[in-house]
């Protein structure tokens, strides 16, 4: 049987170089600058950093770049470039920083230091951005990173324009940008900054990013279902009953309070991780692997989910939130006892959504979504649940014979497990679930790099497909602003009201039985 | 068939605790000959690197004199988390043939096999041919490995000229992406692109002479030149251009390249503080500051891991640098 193979595109470095001829890099081929806002904050020490220095070491960024830190901080590059290092020393996952490459790499590390509305330190990182191009070769190519609080995003894509630093300006290279989550607050302000945006990017120069998509096991998911034949068949409303989608964490809210507090979770992990994973799952197979194709079959589906009915949000939704309680046997406050919160706070530390996808391929197959804060176990998962056997004709008296399920196990474990039935052995037809489990720790022995560098890299190269596109951020929002709408209007009288190192809370189960199901355990 | 040289009942017992092992997944059969018991260690400790990696069923076939007999073990009792199981079988007593057949028979079915030769020579007309009646396995020697590199390589070029539809893939020759990339990436600024014709003299130093001709036969066949003498190509106009290879650096590993045009020399070569950069720069008329590249992933068992993951086949680059090492070395 033949199989026909998606276009891809050419291989980096052209065809008109002899040499190049079976010859491929990962090197990204284009040179850039990296511009990161927010340079002295946690995120660029603890990840971005260290991811651009493992892509240097793994030879994958461009032969010519530059990184600039723009930042509040009254840093000076040297500064900048003693704190960078410290950041990898203590954070990258290839261990300290050692020359020569350091010193190599040192040397395209500048730093501006301003406020994101200062005109005049726009002005100085146009300038080094222009001596970067002359004295790095980075060719007028840029790639604006906003690791900054989301509040900040608009303020900082008008000052890019007004300093000439937009794409529409830059002639001589391209201009893209790469956005933190959260992309909005709600509906509204999403459409806002996305207006802020779109004056400025177009969209295919607009990276939204949700690490989550970078994660091996969430690439994984399209493999396993598109690399095999095995499983598509089955993969409809014909043989399966629901799909649960966890993400489940230990952790509370650490010093994120100030800004949870105004999140929670269906803002925080539902809109944007959850249903990323949704799409992924249940989304048709696209024609090509192209960001565009995959971006597009990922729309349709969450285009197809049934729209919530307000009549009914509180049936088809729970809410929770943590009280006091032990997390591996240490004690832990409550979420209105954690630093910031406001103590009579009514935010979601847990929430649980039952969605319908009204399409052929899924409808009245439940999906049931859940995330939530200080649960008993960090464990994020996707379990596809088959329907039970037609007609039983195995098993005595008193065995059950369980239904098939197939996990996709994203972290801590990352995997894929799938039960089944099976014979016990002895002179009786005892029939018992058995799991067959496959690791990537175990499957390949390798520790998967860090989601940022795959998705740095992917923005340096210009591919978008592990990023969110507008249209996708739009119908998340669409789906989620009745329930946020709702639960902000009715307060929960019973927070908080599932323990921290627990399953959630009661209501949890109570909506999951109206689809006559229960949770697997975290 | 069971090959006569080890009895049945030691077959039997290889099955039975291969049976019992604790090995859920399989991703490849990896077979190992070794044919010198001063190899044994360091090609056992990179066959465990990369079961370590690849849940396999390692069968390593013990040519030393002396060895035979066989046993089964896991490759780490005390890690879980390692699931190969190592099979070593001492063949010394066995023909080839039948050492083919015992190891073809314990096998795990529908995963790739790997052959991994680590002997110096491929063993005339025996027993690396052996492995390639009937079965096809993706197939790595290392043509760099003895002393007498050349006779290796023209070994290897004449098993690929009669079985030019298998899966070979030389270390010898993997080790040089790297420096294959390093030139290439000279000449992807298109600017440079005309000097790629008026190369005048290549000379590369490198721990083995396997690598040096593979490097030099590579660019000569991507080039169009012929080779007129050991030391020797000429372009397609007949214009020669030298060719200058010499023993310096670490064994198996290309140390420096130089190729000089009409106006310019460009120019690698590992860094003297630390082999795992090299220093990349242009002299002359088409002056480039140093660069440096990282070196990556060159050791013995990340090349075999890339063979057996890039099973894609034959190799026509490699065939054709190979077909003119062959010319350069007949001279």
């Amino acid at each position: 049987m033949t199989q026909t193979i998606a276009r891809t595109g050419g291989a980096p470095g052209g065809d008109s170089n002899p040499l190049r001829a079976g010859v491929t890099s990962s090197r990204i081929t284009d040179p850039c600058n990296v511009v990161f806002f927010g340079a002295s904050g946690d995120l660029v020490k603890r990840m971005l950093m260290p991811a651009m220095y493992n892509l240097r070491l793994e030879d994958i960024l461009p032969a010519n770049f530059g990184i600039v830190g723009f930042s509040r901080c009254e840093w000076h590059t040297e500064e900048f470039r003693v704190e960078m290092r410290k950041s990898i020393d203590e954070f990258s996952r290839s261990g300290p920083a050692k020359d020569p490459l350091w010193a190599d790499f040192a040397k395209r590390l500048s730093f501006i230091p301003g406020s994101f509305d200062d005109k005049e330190a726009f002005a100085q990182l146009r300038a080094q951005l222009e001596a970067n191009d002359a004295g790095l070769g980075t060719a007028g190519n840029r790639l604006f990173y906003l690791s900054t609080p989301p509040s900040l995003f608009g303020q900082i894509i008008d000052m890019l324009d007004e300093a000439g630093l937009g794409p529409n300006t830059n002639k001589a290279g391209w201009t893209r940008i790469i956005i933190e989550k959260p992309f909005g607050t709600d509906l509204e302000s999403a459409r806002a900054l996305q207006a802020e945006v779109s004056k400025v990017f177009d969209e295919k120069a607009v990276y939204r990013i949700d690490h989550y998509l970078g994660k091996e096991p969430v690439q994984d998911i399209m493999a396993l279902r598109f690399a095999n034949v095995i499983f598509e068949p089955l993969w409809n409303r014909r043989y399966i009953e629901s799909v649960q989608i966890t993400a489940a964490e230990t952790v509370g809210v650490e010093e994120r309070g100030g800004y949870y507090d105004n999140a929670g979770a269906l803002r925080d992990m539902i809109q944007n991780h959850v249903m990323n994973l949704l799409a992924l799952v249940a989304m048709e197979p696209p024609v090509s692997p192209t960001a565009d194709n995959i971006r597009d079959e990922k729309f349709k589906v969450l285009s197809a989910l049934r729209p919530m009915d307000r009549n009914r949000i509180m049936q088809d939704t729970a809410r929770g939130q943590y009280d006091a309680g032990s997390i591996a046997g240490k004690p832990v406050p409550g979420y209105r006892d954690e630093p910031n919160v406001n103590p009579k706070s009514n935010t979601e530390t847990y929430a649980a959504v039952k969605l319908f996808i009204d399409n052929w391929r899924w409808a009245d197959v439940p999906f049931l979504l859940r995330s939530g804060k200080r649960l008993q176990r960090k464990n994020s998962e996707i379990a596809i649940r088959f329907k039970g056997i037609p007609h039983r004709l195995f098993g005595e008296a008193g065995d059950s014979i369980d239904n098939n399920v197939l996990v996709m196990k994203i972290q801590p474990e990352e995997g894929v497990s799938l039960r089944f039935a099976a014979k016990v052995p002895g002179p009786k037809m005892h029939i018992r679930a058995v799991s067959m489990d496959f690791n990537y720790g175990t499957g390949f022995g390798v520790v998967s790099a860090p989601a940022y560098e795959r998705l740095i890299g992917d923005a340096m190269r210009g591919d978008a497909t592990l990023f969110t596109r507008w249209d996708a951020v739009q119908q998340a929002w669409e789906q989620v602003m009745p329930i946020l709408e709702t639960w902000q209007n009715t307060p929960d009288e019973t927070f908080p009201n599932y323990s921290a190192g627990s399953q959630g809370p009661a209501s949890s189960d109570r909506m999951l039985a109206t689809v006559g199901g229960e949770w697997r355990k975290i | 068939m069971i090959p006569p040289a080890l009895p049945t009942a030691d077959i039997e017992s290889i099955r039975t605790e291969l049976a019992q092992a604790k090995q859920h997944i399989t991703t490849m059969n990896f077979i190992v000959w070794i044919d010198r018991e001063s190899n044994r260690d360091w090609v056992i400790q990179r066959a465990s690197k990369i079961s370590e990696k690849h849940p396999s069923r390692t069968i390593i076939l013990d040519a030393s004199p002396g060895r035979v007999g066989a046993h089964v073990r896991p490759l780490d009792a005390n890690n879980p988390n390692h699931q190969s199981t190592f099979i070593d079988i001492g063949v010394a007593d066995m023909t080839p043939q039948d050492a083919c057949v015992l190891a073809t028979s314990l096998e795990v079915p529908d995963v790739l096999t790997v052959l991994c030769w680590s002997a110096e020579s491929l063993g005339g007309d025996t027993a690396f041919r052996c492995f390639f009646e009937g079965a096809r396995p993706v197939a790595v020697v290392d043509s760099s490995l003895g002393v007498r590199d050349a006779t290796t390589i023209l070994e290897l070029a004449q098993f690929y000229k009669e079985h030019s539809d298998v899966s070979l893939r030389d270390l010898a020759w993997m080790r040089l992406h790297l420096w294959q990339d390093i030139i290439a990436h000279f000449f992807d600024d298109p600017a440079l692109r005309e000097e790629l014709f008026s190369i005048q003299k290549l000379r590369i130093v490198a721990g083995s002479d396997a690598e040096a001709l593979y490097l030099g036969g590579w660019l000569a066949s991507r080039l169009g030149w012929s080779a007129v003498a050991h030391d020797e190509f000429a372009d397609r106009n007949g214009h020669r251009i030298v060719f200058e290879h010499e023993r310096g650096g670490q064994a198996r590993r290309v140390y420096s390249v130089a190729l000089t045009t009409a106006t310019s020399v460009y120019q690698g070569s590992v860094d003297e503080d630390d082999a795992s950069v090299v220093r990349v720069w242009v002299e002359g008329a088409n002056e480039r500051p140093v660069r440096l590249v990282p070196v990556q992933a060159i050791d013995t068992a990340s090349l075999v891991e890339r063979a057996a993951l890039e099973d894609g086949g034959t190799d026509e680059i490699f065939e054709t640098a190979l077909r003119m090492v062959q010319t350069l070395i007949d001279g």
